[in-house]
C-alpha cells in the first residue's frame, strides 16, 4: 500500500510539474497559426503540382489564408475545391472555368515525319532541340524524347511512335508538361474540344510537304467546310476557337492531310 | 633561338590516336577558284556583323563586306572579285545560323583589288598595329574565333611580357597548323615579332607538340639568331587550350574568370599570327584559313587554304570526293568540332577542318548509369569532376553543378572520350552551362 | 580523462548506437534523405539525449531508488523524455519554422525512440555517477550524429545515381544501412 501510494503521489507531482513546464513554454514560446490553413490544405486536391505557382499545397493554403492568393489556384481541383476554399475563407465564389486537358499538337509520328539526323545523346527534349536545331525535320514538331511525360504528376503521357501523347483519362491539367516542352507544342484545351488541329508548323505548306506528311499546309478546306469563324488560318496553321461548339465532321472529312481530326477517333 | 627547358606538365589530358599521319606531308594547297561563296556575318565571338553591300552590287577582292557591331566584334571581307546574289539567313559548317551574302564569283580578279597600304611594323606604333588588326577582320584560328584586336589592347593595368605561339594543334586528324609551320615559318617568326611590338612584351615563345619534328625544325630555322624560344610540348589532349599551353611554358596558372593578360600570357594560333603578317606586310584582310579534310571517308585527304564563304561541297570535291559514303561529318577536330548536319553549307573562319567518317568507325554508343570508376576525374584537365556533374544534372540540381564548378569546363571532351558507360558528359556540361549562364544573366 | 576518451570511443564508434546496437532506426531511416535536414535531427537528439540522461540519472538516484520505485523507471523516464521532446517542438516551432517542418513527424518521434530512453537505462544498468552518464550520453548523441549524417550523404548521392526501380528508396537505403553497419563492425575491437 505504502509503496502503491508512493508511486501515485511522485508520477502525478512528476506530471504535474511536466504539464505545467509544457504550459509555460506553450504560452511563451507557442506559435499561433491560422486554423483555415490546415482545413484549406485538407480540402485541396493534394497532388502537389505547383501549378497554382506555389510550392505544394501547403504553401498555397498559406498564402490564400493570408490574402495573397486567390481561391481558385488550384487547377487540378477545378470549380469544386475552388467552392470549398471560398467556403472557408468565407467569401463568395461562382463560375470558374472548364476542365482543361494537355493536349500535343503534333501529328508528325515516325510513319509521317522525317528526321534529320541520327540523334545520339541525352534522351530529353531541350537538350535534343540544342543540337542544330533538333533531330526532327520540322523544326516545331515534337521531338518525341519524354520530357513531358517525365514531369507528369499524373503519368499520363507516352510515347507513342515517336511522339507524345495525352491520356485524358488520368490528365489533372496541372500545366507542368506545357512548361517542359521546349518547342511549346503541348497546350491547355478544353475538355470539351474534341475536335483539334494536331500540328504546330507555321511553316508554308511547300515546306512542310518536304518533312511531314501531315502537317498542316494552310490549305483552308476546314475553314471552308466549317460555320464562320470558328477555324481560322494564321501564319500558315489553322487554328480552331475552343469557346464556340463545333461540329467539326464536315471539315474533318474534308482535310487533306488529316492534321484535323477528333481526338476520339 | 633557345629551347624552353623546364616545361610544366598539367594534370588530366588524354593521349588519344593522332592519325596525323594521314595527312602530315600533304602540303598546304589553294582550293580551285569556286563559282559561288557564302560569306557568313557570324564568323567570330560577339555580336554578328553587319552587312554594308546590298544585292546587286559589284564587288572587289578584300572589300569589306560586313561591318563590326559594336566592341566585341569583326569586319568580314570578300576573298574573290564578283557580284552580290542574295543577302539571307543561312547556317555554316559549324551550324551557327547568321545572314549570309552569297557572291557570283568572277572567273578572275584582275584589277579589282581592294587591298590595304603595307605598314612597316618595326617602325609602327601600337594603335597602328592594332588598327590594322582590326581592319583586316582577324579572329583567333584556334577555333573559337575572337576578335583578335581586342585581344590586343589588354585591359588597363594588365601588361603582356610573354607572347604565345600556339603550334600545339592537339586535335586528331588535323594538321593545317602543322603544314604552316614547315612551309611559313618566317611569316609567322615575323608575325610573332609584330605582335610582341604591339603590346610591348618582351619573350616569344612558340610551342609545338613534339610529334611534330619537322615543324620544331623550320621554325627554329626560321627564327635563327632572332630572339625566340621554341617549347617542344608533349603531345598530349589538350595541350592546345589557351590555359594549359600558358601553364606548360610558363608554369602560371589562369584563375577562373581572369584572362591570360592576368597573367601576362598572350596566346596566339600560329595561323592567327600568319593572318596579322598578311595584313600587317601586304595589305591583306582575313580571307582564307587552313584546312585539313580527312577521315576515312574521303578518296585524297589533303591540307588547303580555302577561301571562307568556299561550300563545303567544293572542298569536298577538291579532296578526290568521298571513297565511301559517310555516316558522321564534323566541322572542326573529333574531340571539339561540331557534328554538321547538312553538307550543303559554307566554311568561316574558325573551321579549322573538315572529317568525314564511315559508319564502320562511327560508334552509335547506348549511355548507361554512371559506374563511380573515377576516369572521368583523372582525365578532366580543369579538375573538374564530370561524374558528379553529370548525375547532379540528371537529377536537375543545377545549384549542385554550379558549386562543383560546372562553368570552369571548356568543354573538351576527355571525359566523354574515356567513360566506360559512354554518358554523354560534355552534353551534360553544356546544358548546365546554358541554363545557369541564362540565370546568372537575368540576375545581374 | 582517458575513461571519457574511452567512454566517447565507445558510444561513438565501436558501439555506436544505431550501427551497432541497432536503436533509433526509425529517425536514422526517415530523416537521413537530406544532409541539412539530417544534421538538424541530429542537434534535437543530442539535446534530448543529454538533458534526458541529466534528468532521469537525478531522478533515478535521488528519487527513484531511495523510495524503492525502481519499476517505476519506464514510465518516469518516458514522461521525462516527452516532456523534453515537446519543449524541443515548441522552441523549433518559434525559432526555426524551416527546420520544424522540414523534419516533420519524426520530431515528436524521438520520444519513441528506442534509443533516448536506452541510453538512459544504461545509464543506470552501467551503474555511472552524474559527470560519466551526462558524457555517456553526449557521445551517444554524437554517434547517432554521425551515422546519420554519412548516411544522408549516402542517400543523396545514391538518389542521384538513379537505381533500378525495385530498389528506389527505402530498399536500396537499407541494404546500405546494413552494409554500413558490417564496416563499423571493423572497431568492435578497440576499447569495446
Amino acid at each position: 500500500m505504502d509503496g502503491i501510494l508512493n508511486a501515485i503521489a511522485l508520477l502525478g507531482a512528476m506530471g504535474c510539474v511536466c504539464g505545467l513546464a509544457l504550459a509555460l513554454a506553450a504560452r511563451y514560446l507557442g506559435v499561433k497559426e491560422d486554423p483555415r490553413v490546415g482545413k484549406i490544405t485538407e480540402a485541396l486536391s493534394g497532388a502537389n503540382c505547383g501549378s497554382c505557382g506555389y510550392a505544394g499545397c501547403a504553401a498555397y493554403a498559406a498564402a490564400v489564408a493570408n490574402g495573397t492568393a486567390p481561391v481558385d489556384g488550384c487547377v487540378p481541383g477545378g470549380a469544386a475545391v475552388a467552392s470549398a476554399v471560398a467556403a472557408i475563407m468565407g467569401v463568395d465564389f461562382s463560375g470558374g472555368d472548364e476542365p482543361k486537358v494537355a493536349f500535343v499538337k503534333c501529328g508528325g509520328d515516325c510513319d509521317s515525319a522525317t528526321r534529320r539526323f541520327a540523334y545520339n545523346g541525352i534522351a530529353d527534349c531541350a537538350a535534343a532541340a540544342a543540337v542544330a536545331g533538333g533531330d526532327k525535320g520540322c523544326p516545331h514538331g515534337c521531338l518525341g524524347y519524354g520530357s513531358c511525360a517525365n514531369v507528369c504528376p499524373a503519368h499520363a503521357i507516352a510515347i507513342a511512335k515517336g511522339i507524345a501523347v495525352v491520356d485524358e483519362s488520368l490528365c489533372i491539367g496541372c500545366g507542368a508538361c506545357v512548361k517542359a516542352c521546349p518547342r511549346h507544342v503541348v497546350e491547355l484545351v478544353p475538355r470539351s474540344a474534341r475536335v483539334r488541329v494536331f500540328c504546330n508548323s507555321t511553316d508554308p505548306g511547300a515546306a512542310v510537304r518536304k518533312y511531314c506528311s501531315r502537317g498542316c499546309i494552310g490549305c483552308r478546306m476546314c475553314v471552308r467546310n466549317s460555320a464562320e469563324g470558328v477555324v481560322k488560318v494564321d501564319g500558315n496553321l489553322a487554328h480552331v476557337d475552343y469557346s464556340v461548339p463545333f461540329d467539326g465532321d464536315a471539315a474533318v472529312a474534308k482535310c487533306p492531310v488529316k492534321c484535323l481530326r477528333s481526338v476520339d477517333a | 633561338m633557345k629551347f624552353l627547358d623546364k616545361i610544366f606538365r598539367f594534370a588530366g589530358g588524354i593521349a588519344p590516336d593522332g592519325h596525323k599521319g594521314d595527312t602530315s606531308g600533304i602540303p598546304l594547297r589553294r582550293l580551285p577558284r569556286p563559282q559561288t561563296i557564302s560569306v557568313s556575318m557570324s564568323q567570330h565571338i560577339g555580336a554578328p556583323s553587319v552587312p554594308c553591300v546590298k544585292v546587286g552590287d559589284r564587288v572587289r577582292r578584300y572589300q569589306r563586306i560586313g561591318d563590326a557591331a559594336g566592341p566585341i566584334s569583326s569586319a568580314v571581307h570578300t576573298p574573290f572579285s564578283g557580284v552580290v546574289k542574295s543577302i539571307a539567313p543561312s547556317s555554316t559548317a559549324s551550324t551557327r545560323v547568321a545572314t549570309a551574302v552569297t557572291i557570283a564569283v568572277d572567273p578572275d580578279d584582275a584589277d579589282t583589288d581592294a587591298s590595304l597600304s603595307p605598314i612597316d611594323w618595326r617602325s609602327a606604333s601600337h594603335d597602328e598595329i592594332v588598327a590594322r588588326v582590326r581592319d583586316a577582320g582577324i579572329v583567333g584560328a584556334g577555333g573559337a574565333g575572337f576578335p583578335t584586336a581586342v585581344k590586343l589592347s589588354p585591359p588597363p593595368g594588365r601588361s603582356i611580357d610573354t607572347v604565345i605561339v600556339n603550334g600545339a594543334e592537339c586535335e586528331p586528324y588535323l594538321n593545317g597548323d602543322n603544314r604552316l609551320m614547315i612551309e611559313r615559318a618566317a611569316d609567322i617568326w615575323t608575325g610573332a615579332q609584330i605582335i610582341r611590338r604591339a603590346v610591348g612584351a618582351s619573350r616569344i615563345v612558340v610551342g609545338i607538340e613534339d610529334n611534330k619534328p619537322e615543324a620544331i625544325k623550320a621554325m627554329a630555322g626560321a627564327i635563327g639568331a632572332g630572339d625566340g624560344e621554341i617549347a617542344v610540348l608533349p603531345h598530349s589532349y589538350p595541350q592546345g587550350s589557351e590555359k594549359h599551353i600558358i601553364h606548360s611554358v610558363t608554369g602560371r596558372t589562369v584563375q577562373t574568370g581572369h584572362l591570360p593578360a592576368d597573367v601576362g600570357c598572350l596566346v596566339e594560333n600560329v595561323w592567327t599570327v600568319v593572318s596579322i603578317t598578311r595584313a600587317v606586310v601586304q595589305g591583306v584582310p582575313s580571307v582564307i584559313r587552313t584546312l585539313t579534310i580527312g577521315g576515312d571517308a574521303i578518296a585524297s585527304p589533303a591540307n588547303f587554304a580555302a577561301p571562307i564563304g568556299a561550300m563545303v561541297p567544293d572542298i569536298i570535291a577538291a579532296a578526290g570526293g568521298f571513297g565511301v559514303q559517310p555516316a558522321k561529318a564534323v566541322c572542326g577536330g573529333p574531340m571539339m568540332g561540331i557534328a554538321m548536319p547538312d553538307l550543303q553549307v559554307p566554311i568561316t573562319k574558325t573551321c579549322s577542318g573538315l572529317l568525314f567518317f564511315t559508319a564502320a568507325s562511327v560508334h552509335e554508343f547506348g549511355s548507361g548509369p554512371c559506374i563511380g570508376c573515377g576516369r572521368c576525374i583523372g582525365a578532366c584537365p580543369m579538375g573538374l569532376m564530370p561524374a558528379e556533374i553529370s548525375q547532379a544534372v540528371e537529377a536537375n540540381d543545377l545549384a549542385l553543378a554550379e558549386k562543383l564548378k560546372v562553368m570552369n569546363c571548356f568543354e573538351c571532351g576527355s571525359c566523354a572520350y574515356v567513360c566506360p558507360a559512354h554518358r554523354p558528359l560534355v552534353q551534360h556540361n553544356r546544358r548546365a552551362k546554358a541554363i545557369i549562364g541564362a540565370r546568372l544573366r537575368a540576375r545581374k | 580523462m582517458s575513461e571519457y576518451a574511452i567512454l566517447a570511443f565507445g558510444a561513438i564508434l565501436a558501439g555506436n548506437f544505431v550501427l551497432s546496437r541497432f536503436l533509433g532506426i526509425c529517425p536514422f531511416l526517415g530523416v537521413s534523405t537530406r544532409l541539412e535536414t539530417a544534421m538538424g535531427m541530429s542537434a534535437a537528439v543530442i539535446f534530448v539525449m543529454t538533458l534526458a540522461s541529466a534528468v532521469t540519472w537525478v531522478v533515478q538516484t535521488k528519487v527513484l531508488a531511495p523510495l524503492n520505485l525502481g519499476a517505476l523507471q519506464t514510465l518516469v523516464f518516458i514522461l521525462v523524455i516527452a516532456t523534453l521532446v515537446q519543449l524541443v517542438e515548441i522552441a523549433l516551432r518559434r525559432l526555426a519554422p524551416p527546420l520544424y517542418r522540414a523534419l516533420g513527424i519524426y520530431l515528436p518521434l524521438i520520444t519513441t525512440n528506442c534509443s533516448v530512453l536506452g541510453v538512459a537505462v544504461l545509464n543506470v544498468k552501467s551503474g555511472y555517477d552524474f559527470p560519466h552518464s551526462v558524457a555517456f550520453a553526449f557521445s551517444a548523441g554524437v554517434g547517432f550524429a554521425l551515422a546519420l549524417a554519412i548516411f544522408a550523404g549516402l542517400r543523396e548521392r545514391i538518389a542521384r545515381a538513379n537505381p533500378p526501380r525495385a530498389f528506389r528508396g527505402v530498399a536500396i537505403a537499407l541494404v546500405t544501412a546494413g552494409l554500413l553497419s558490417m564496416a563499423f563492425m571493423g572497431f568492435s575491437g578497440l576499447g569495446g
